[in-house]
């Protein structure tokens, strides 16, 4: 899958997220900080947003634990890989 | 009179930050002075503090302390029959909150004796309330305070009503320092807070550490004190936040609802040493029986006032349901044995939630079950079975729209899936 393919999923996932909150969800790009204030997310919503990646790519890039990202862009290049 | 935090001492120090407002000390000594004199007019016993914002909470602990009436803190997050009930069951005569409300509720049954009830958190289903004296809570603040300067400001970043919040509150209050209160409680809220407020000193969970690091830059922040706790402490979540803050003393705590805060360790490893199982340290016996840490310390509680399973052994120890594992020189807490979920040091009770979903139409069967996540630690995970002739879709949606209004956030199935059948084990439970 590539990053593009990968940040349509998270793209997706967070519009529905915010859809279910009742609040609308802003464009995505790869440099949308995703828990920077501009998406109305929490971190429990961000660890919703990691499992279902795994679900629909199929694979886990914390599995060997925790690994940095900050943007839509950085968390689309784990799984990407 | 200084009231309950000697804040007369020191009038115009601030106490309470706000983004765009500073409560003093001399305010709230006078609020609370305030509320005591309302408390003894009205001949009240007890009352109830119902707010998330310090202001109250340390009003209602101060007027409480100087009338002498007992004080119950309850999660703003409970269903209002919950409180009604607790209202009625202890007779709670006052509110406090953003207006202050007297309740027709006569005095009845004890006099009041100065105590503090908290309760664990519980949405779904009666909390848990334990009774404690404000004394023991201000010994495990300053306990927990050794190493605080006067002038040194603490983010709020846990639940203000529970036990982790009220001891950094109660920490801010006695040692000169300030608590700083964002306006929103998201990882870019807490941000704002700590940058406008100057914070110093961080006490929060791995899980509110691990999205705090996302949003915040190098330099943002010049701490001087981080503590982790709620849930174990990981050595990478440990490292990576020592690399944030080289500067900063990064400690990691091992606390309870019942024992306050048992021991604190510093020296940036995950687990603490297995030495301190031989012999008491920092005030607190350790012992591991059974694979299950016991604890015995002089500030633990006594036992539930509500109807419950009491956790203090016939030999005054504590038993937990942390589950303790020695490799080498260390010890590590390896996991709980409760069936409790911990979801970000939030501790979620799986059958309450099974039978919330099983109250909702349609649902046959559930199970709650928590999943781990790189994130969170867990996540709460919910499979139901619906009646066959429900649309699948619309069933979810329903019941997912549910639990976001009955349930706190932390609470509600994050990952949820409609099954065929739920498996039940030999032994009777679902598995």
């Amino acid at each position: 899958m590539t990053e593009a393919e990968t940040l349509t999923h998270i793209t997706a996932i967070v519009t529905r997220i915010l859809d279910d909150k009742g609040l609308p969800a802003p464009a995505i790009t790869p440099d949308t900080e995703l828990l920077g204030g501009e998406l109305k997310i929490d971190s429990l919503d961000l660890a919703m947003l990691v499992r279902e990646l795994e679900d629909v790519i199929g694979h886990d890039p914390f599995a060997e634990g925790f690994i940095e990202f900050r943007t839509a862009g950085e968390l689309a290049k784990l799984y990407a890989k | 009179m200084a009231g309950a935090f000697g804040i007369a001492s020191s009038e115009t120090a601030p106490l309470i930050a706000y983004l765009d407002r500073q409560i003093t000390r001399g305010a709230l000594a006078e609020r609370g002075a305030a509320l005591a004199a309302l408390i003894t007019a009205e001949g009240v016993s007890r009352l109830m503090v119902l707010s998330d914002d310090p202001l109250h909470i340390l009003r209602a602990i101060d007027g409480a302390a100087r009338a002498g009436a007992d004080l119950f803190i309850a999660h703003t997050n409970l269903p209002e029959a919950e409180i009604e009930s607790i209202k009625q069951q202890f007779a709670i005569q006052l509110i406090v909150g953003e207006a202050d409300a007297l309740t027709a509720i006569s005095t009845e049954g004890q006099p009041p004796a100065g105590r503090i009830f908290m309760m664990t958190s519980g949405t779904t289903g009666a909390p848990k309330i334990a009774a404690h004296s404000l004394g023991a809570l201000l010994s495990r603040a300053q306990a927990g305070a050794s190493k605080a300067s006067p002038g040194a400001k603490w983010l709020l970043t846990y639940q203000p009503t529970g036990f982790a919040g009220l001891q950094v509150q109660l920490t801010a209050a006695i040692t000169g320092g300030v608590i700083v209160t964002p306006n929103e409680r998201t990882p870019s809220g807490f941000l704002e807070a700590a940058r406008t407020g100057g914070v110093t000193q961080i006490s929060a969970t791995p899980t509110f550490w691990r999205s705090f690091l996302m949003t915040m830059r190098p330099g943002d922040l010049a701490l001087r004190q981080i503590t982790l706790g709620g849930e174990a402490a990981d050595q990478s979540t440990l490292d990576r936040v020592r690399k944030a803050f080289p500067d900063a003393r990064v400690t990691h705590i091992y606390a309870s609802t019942e024992a306050g805060v048992v021991f604190s360790v510093h020296d940036g490893l995950e687990g603490f040493p297995a030495a301190w199982l031989e012999s008491a340290h920092q005030g607190a016996e350790l012992r591991v029986r059974d694979g299950f840490l016991h604890i015995r310390t002089p500030n633990a509680m006594r036992n539930y006032v509500s109807d419950t399973p009491q956790p203090i052994q016939d030999d005054g120890w504590l038993a937990t349901a942390d589950r303790v594992e020695i490799r080498g020189e260390r010890a590590y807490i390896v996991g709980r044995d409760d069936s409790t979920i911990n979801v970000g040091g939030s501790k979620v009770y799986p059958l309450a939630i099974e039978q919330f979903l099983l109250q909702q139409p349609g649902v046959l069967e559930a199970r709650v079950f928590g999943q781990p996540n790189p994130i969170s630690g867990f996540l709460v995970a919910a499979e139901v079975v619906i009646e066959p002739s429900l649309d699948p879709a619309a069933t979810r949606s329903a019941i997912l729209a549910a639990c976001r209004e009955a349930l706190a956030s932390y609470q509600a199935p994050r990952v949820f899936k409609v099954v065929d059948a739920i498996a039940v084990r030999a032994s009777g439970k679902k598995g």
